[in-house]
C-alpha cells in the first residue's frame, strides 16, 4: 500500500468526482428517459433545470480531470523514486497488472468527456435542444467507463508494494520483452515511418476533400500510430539513444518536460480531428485538428534533423 | 405583437394549496402600444408580465411574442430574448445600491463579454437619452429618488428593447416624480416601443397616452 | 469549452463578494489558515528531506552493524579486513562513534572518533581531520553543542565523565560551520582514541563498519555476502536510508494531511450549510439578474467565479504566509513535529526548496474541493423562480 501526500490527494478528489457522478448519472437518467423537449408540463422545465446541473458537474469533472490528469503522472513519476528498479513513471504503471489498463482508460474517459462537453455546446447552440438524449446516453456510458476508471485507480496505489523489483522502462519497452509490446518492435523502421506519414497524409487529403467521416476514422488511427511511431522511433531521438523507446521519460525535467507538450498536440488535434466526424459545420473543427496534428509531426521530425545535424548520422 | 392564448398559471404554494393566478387569459397587444394593466395586488397582472418576459412558464397555454413561442423556450434562450427584447422596470428598481450608476446600467450586458467599447457606446447613450449622464459613476445609495428612477430606466433600456414592461412603477413616488416617469413613457413610446404598465395608480387611467386599460379580477379578465 | 475570461462577469464577482464582507472575510481566513498550516508543514518536510537527501548521498554505500538480542553492540574491527576481501568492496572502514549525555544540559552530543590519515566520507570530517591537533585531546564542535557548552561556561574546554567516574578533559579546538547544518549541529569530532576512551571501547572493536562499494548495482550483492560472512549482522544500504527517509516524511506529512482532510471537510459542511440558505436579499439579487436577461448558466459561471477567486486567493495568501513563516521566521514550533528526536534543536537554516508538486498538491487539495462545495448551493441559487422578485 502506497500512501504518500500526493495519492491522497488523488484519491480525496476522486471520491468527491464519485459523489458528483453518481449525481450527474441519476439526473442522467431520468432525462433520457423522460425529457420531451415539445412538452409544456411542470415536470419538463425540472428536467431542463436539472439538464444544467448535470452538465454544470461534468463541466467541473472535467475541468479537474486535465490538470489531475497530469498530476497523475507527475505523483507515478515520483513512486518511481520508492519503487525498487523503477527509474520513471513506466515502472511504477508496470508494477501492478492494473497499471497500463488504468492509464489506457483515463486517456480514453478523457477522449469521451471532451466529447461530451463538445456535444453539450453543439446542444445548446439549438433552441430545440436536438442532442439531449444522446448526450446523457453517452454519459451514462461514459459514467460506468469513469467509475471503473476511479476504482481501478484505487487498486492500483492500494496493490503496490515498495519491495516488489520492477522493470525499468528499459526492458518494458524493448525487443526483449514478453508483453504484446515486443511485438511491435519487429515492425521494420521504414514500415512504420510509411504507416506514421501515410497516416498523417491520408488526414491531410480528407482535409482537403471535406469528408468527415473519413477525416474523423482516419484521426483515430492516428492516435494509435502516432502514439506507436512516437515509441518505437521518435523517442529514441528525443533521447538520443537508440534503445531508450520509454513514452514516459521524456516527461521528466531532464527532457524539458517536452513529453506534455507532445501529448497535449496529439490529443488536440486527434480530438477535433474526431468532433469532426459527428458535428456539421465544423470547419474551425478541421482548421484545429490539422494545426495540431502537423505540428505534433513537425516537433518529431525536428527532433530528428537537429539529431542529424548535431550528429551527422541517424541513429 | 404580444399574444396570450388560454392561459392559465396555478402557482403551488405546497402540496395541499395552490393559487390560481391567471384563468384562462387571451390577450393581443399589437405593435406600438401602450396598455395598462390595472387591477389590484394579487389580482395577476404581475404575472402576466412574468409571462411575457418569460421569467415564467405557463400551466397551461402559449405566450408568444412576434410568432416567437417564447412560453417554450428554454432557459439560455429565454434569457437571451430577455435580454435582446425586454426591459423592465420594477416597481423598486432593484437596483444595486453600492455599485455605480454605470455598472448598474451594462449589469444585462455583463455576461455577453462584449468588446469594451461596444459596452461603453451603449452606455453613453442611454445615459444620454435619460439624462443622468452627469451622475455616471456616483455610487446608486447616493442618488435621489427620481435619479435612481432614471437608472433603472436606463438600465432598462440598454439593448434598445422593443417592449418595456413596468410593474406599479408609480408605487414609491410622489406626483411630481410620478408625472415625471409618465414623460418618460411618452418618450418611449415615440421611439415606437410596446409598453405594457401594471398599476393601479389612477394617474394613468386617463392619460393621452394610454391606448387600453384592461381590467383584471382574480386572474380573469373584465 | 474555450471561454475568455470575461472580465466584466470578474469584477462584478469581485464586488458581490466584497459586498458580502463579513461571510466572504470569514471563508477566506479559515481557508487561508487551513492551507497556511498545510503549506508550512509540507515545506519544513520538504527542505528537511532535502537536507537529508544530501546527507545521505555523502553516506558510504553499506553499514554494516553487529547485532545482539535485536540491539546494536560493538563489533570486532577484524571484521574490516575479511569484508575488504570480497570483491566490489572499494574500502572499509571502523567507525568509532556514540552518543554522550551531559546531564547538565539534559542533551546527548553525537560522538565522532576520526583516525588523522583516513580517508572521511563526510566533508565536516575531513575538515576536522586537518584542523585537529592529533597530539593532545582536543575536538571540532557543532554550533549546537558549542551554544550548550557556553551555557554551561565550557568555553575552553569540556569534561567528559568516563564509564568508570573519572574525567577526561578535551580541549575545544573550533567549530564546524557545517555545510549541512543538520548534519553537523548537535556533532562532537575527536580522535577515535580520546572517543574509544570515553566510551571505554578497546582497541580491537568498534561502533560499526562502513563499506564503499564502487559499483553502484553491486550493493546489493556485496550487502548479500556480508550477511553470509556474519549472521549476526545488520546491513544497511544507502538506498535502505533513502526509502526509509522518504517514507517518514511521508507518513509524517499523511498523518498531518488526514487531519486537514477532516478539517476542511467539516468546513465544506458549514459552507454547503450557510450558502444553500441564501439570504432574501441574495435571492432578490439573483432574480433581479435573471430578469434583465441572465440565463441559469451565467448566473452558475458568476458564482463559480466567486468561488474559484476565494479559493484562489486564500490557496495564495496561504502560500505566501507559509514561505514567510517557514523560510524567514523559521517556522518555531512547527519544526517540533519533524525534528522531534534530538534534544538540540537550536536554529538551522531550512534551506529554500522550491518543489512544484508540492504546490501543486496544496492547489489541488484547496481550489477544486472548495469549488466543489460550492456547486450545489450555486444551482440552487441560480435556478430559483425569478419571477418571485416581481411580488
Amino acid at each position: 500500500m502506497i500512501l504518500t501526500p500526493e495519492v491522497l490527494a488523488i484519491l480525496i478528489l476522486n471520491a468527491i468526482f464519485t459523489i458528483f457522478a453518481i449525481i450527474a448519472f441519476l439526473l442522467s437518467v431520468k432525462i433520457y428517459l423522460k425529457w420531451d423537449i415539445n412538452s409544456t408540463s411542470n415536470a419538463q422545465y425540472q428536467l431542463e433545470k436539472q439538464s444544467v446541473l448535470a452538465a454544470t458537474i461534468i463541466k467541473y469533472i472535467f475541468g479537474v480531470k486535465i490538470p489531475l490528469f497530469l498530476f497523475f503522472i507527475f505523483t507515478l513519476d515520483k513512486i518511481s523514486n520508492v519503487l525498487t528498479g523503477a527509474m520513471c513513471a513506466a515502472g511504477v504503471v508496470d508494477a501492478t497488472e492494473y497499471g497500463t489498463y488504468l492509464i489506457v482508460l483515463k486517456i480514453i474517459n478523457l477522449y469521451l468527456f471532451a466529447s461530451w462537453l463538445k456535444l453539450h455546446a453543439e446542444d445548446m447552440k439549438d433552441k430545440n435542444q436536438p442532442y439531449t438524449k444522446p448526450k446523457f446516453r453517452l454519459f451514462i456510458v461514459t459514467f460506468f467507463l469513469f467509475i471503473t476508471e476511479i476504482v481501478l485507480e484505487g487498486f492500483m496505489f492500494a496493490n503496490i508494494e515498495i519491495d516488489k523489483m520492477v522493470s525499468c522502462c528499459g526492458s518494458i519497452y524493448s525487443s526483449s520483452a514478453n508483453s504484446g509490446i515486443s511485438a511491435l518492435f519487429s515492425i521494420t523502421t521504414t514500415s512504420l515511418l510509411a504507416l506514421f506519414y501515410g497516416n498523417y497524409l491520408l488526414i491531410v487529403l480528407f482535409y482537403y476533400l471535406k469528408n468527415r467521416y473519413l477525416f474523423a476514422v482516419a484521426n483515430m488511427f492516428f492516435v494509435v500510430v502516432a502514439i506507436v511511431a512516437l515509441i518505437l522511433f521518435f523517442g529514441t531521438y528525443i533521447y538520443e539513444l537508440p534503445s531508450h523507446n520509454c513514452p514516459f521519460c521524456f516527461l521528466q525535467r531532464d527532457y524539458y518536460y517536452v513529453g506534455y507538450l507532445i501529448y497535449g498536440m496529439l490529443f488536440t488535434g486527434t480530438f477535433y480531428g474526431f468532433v469532426v466526424g459527428f458535428i456539421n459545420n465544423s470547419d474551425i473543427n478541421y482548421k484545429i485538428s490539422l494545426l495540431f496534428n502537423s505540428l505534433y509531426v513537425i516537433l518529431l521530425l525536428m527532433y530528428v534533423f537537429v539529431y542529424y545535424i548535431k550528429n551527422g548520422v541517424f541513429l | 405583437m404580444i399574444e396570450l392564448k388560454n392561459i392559465t398559471k396555478i402557482y403551488e404554494e405546497s402540496k395541499e394549496s395552490s393559487v390560481t393566478a391567471l384563468k384562462n387569459i387571451n390577450l393581443t397587444i399589437k405593435e406600438g402600444e401602450l396598455v395598462v394593466l390595472r387591477g389590484a395586488s394579487g389580482s395577476g397582472k404581475s404575472t402576466i408580465l412574468s409571462l411575457i418576459a418569460s421569467l415564467a412558464k405557463p400551466t397551461s397555454g402559449e405566450v408568444v411574442v412576434d410568432e416567437l413561442r417564447v412560453s417554450k423556450l428554454f432557459d439560455s434562450f429565454a434569457s437571451a430574448y430577455r435580454r435582446e427584447s425586454i426591459g423592465m422596470i420594477f416597481q423598486k428598481y432593484n437596483l444595486i445600491p453600492s455599485l455605480s450608476v454605470s455598472e448598474n446600467i451594462i449589469l444585462p450586458l455583463v455576461p455577453l463579454n462584449l468588446h469594451v467599447k461596444e459596452v461603453e457606446d451603449k452606455l453613453l447613450s442611454v445615459l444620454e437619452k435619460f439624462h443622468i449622464a452627469h451622475k455616471a459613476s456616483a455610487l446608486v445609495k447616493n442618488l435621489s429618488g427620481g435619479e435612481q428612477q432614471r437608472v433603472a430606466i436606463a438600465r432598462a433600456n440598454i439593448n434598445n428593447p422593443k417592449i418595456i414592461l413596468a410593474d406599479e412603477p408609480t408605487a414609491n413616488l410622489d406626483e411630481k416624480l410620478s408625472l415625471h416617469f409618465i414623460e418618460i413613457l411618452r418618450e418611449l413610446k415615440r421611439d415606437g416601443k410596446t409598453i405594457i404598465v401594471a398599476t393601479h395608480d389612477p394617474l394613468f387611467f386617463d392619460l393621452d397616452i394610454v391606448d387600453r386599460v384592461l381590467e383584471i379580477n382574480h386572474g380573469v379578465l373584465l | 469549452m474555450r471561454a475568455k475570461i470575461n472580465i466584466y462577469l470578474l469584477e462584478y464577482a469581485i464586488s458581490s463578494l466584497l459586498r458580502q464582507k463579513f461571510k466572504t472575510l470569514f471563508t477566506v481566513l479559515v481557508l487561508s489558515a487551513l492551507i497556511f498550516l498545510l503549506t508550512s508543514v509540507f515545506f519544513i518536510a520538504n527542505s528537511i528531506k532535502y537536507e537529508l537527501q544530501s546527507t545521505v548521498d555523502a553516506l558510504p554505500e553499506i553499514i554494516v552493524q553487529k547485532l545482539g538480542g535485536g540491539r546494536h553492540y560493538d563489533i570486532v574491527t577484524s571484521a574490516v579486513d575479511e569484508i575488504l576481501e570480497i570483491t566490489g568492496v572499494g574500502s572499509a572502514s571502523a567507525r568509532v562513534w556514540g552518543y554522550y549525555y551531559f546531564e547538565n544540559a539534559g542533551v546527548n552530543f553525537t560522538l565522532v572518533g576520526i583516525d588523522e590519515f583516513e580517508e572521511q566520507y563526510k566533508k565536516s570530517f575531513a575538515y576536522a581531520a586537518k584542523e585537529l591537533d592529533f597530539s593532545r585531546p582536543t575536538m571540532m564542535l557543532g554550533e549546537g553543542v558549542k551554544s550548550v557548552m557556553d551555557k554551561n561556561y565550557y568555553k575552553e574546554y569540556f569534561n567528559f565523565i568516563k564509564p568508570d567516574g573519572t574525567l577526561k578533559r578535551v580541549d575545544i579546538g573550533g567549530v564546524f560551520s557545517g555545510d549541512t547544518e543538520l548534519e553537523s549541529n548537535d556533532v562532537i569530532v575527536m580522535s577515535k582514541d580520546d572517543a574509544r576512551e570515553i566510551f571505554n571501547m578497546s582497541e580491537n572493536m568498534a561502533t560499526d563498519i562502513v563499506v564503499k562499494v564502487a559499483n553502484e548495482d553491486e550493493i546489493a550483492t556485496v550487502a548479500s555476502k556480508i550477511k553470509l560472512l556474519y549472521p549476526d549482522v545488520r546491513v544497511i544500504t544507502k538506498d535502505d536510508i533513502k526509502i526509509s527517509y522518504q517514507n517518514i516524511f511521508d507518513y509524517k506529512s499523511g498523518i498531518f494531511l488526514t487531519l486537514f482532510v477532516v478539517s476542511l471537510f467539516t468546513f465544506f459542511i458549514i459552507i454547503y450549510d450557510k450558502l444553500s440558505g441564501l439570504s432574501s436579499e441574495e435571492r432578490r439579487e439573483i432574480g433581479v439578474l435573471k430578469a434583465i436577461g441572465w440565463s441559469v448558466s451565467d448566473v452558475l459561471k458568476e458564482k463559480f467565479y466567486e468561488s474559484f477567486i476565494v479559493s484562489f486567493f486564500s490557496y495564495m495568501s496561504g502560500v505566501v504566509l507559509a514561505l514567510f513563516f517557514v523560510y524567514i521566521l523559521k517556522a518555531p514550533l512547527l519544526q517540533n513535529i519533524f525534528t522531534g528526536y534530538s534534544q538540540l534543536k537550536t536554529s538551522f537554516t531550512l534551506s529554500f526548496v522550491f518543489d512544484m508538486q508540492t504546490l501543486a498538491l496544496i492547489f489541488f487539495l484547496s481550489v477544486p474541493i472548495y469549488v466543489a462545495a460550492t456547486i450545489i448551493p450555486s444551482y440552487r441559487g441560480a435556478t430559483l423562480d425569478a419571477d418571485e422578485v416581481m411580488r
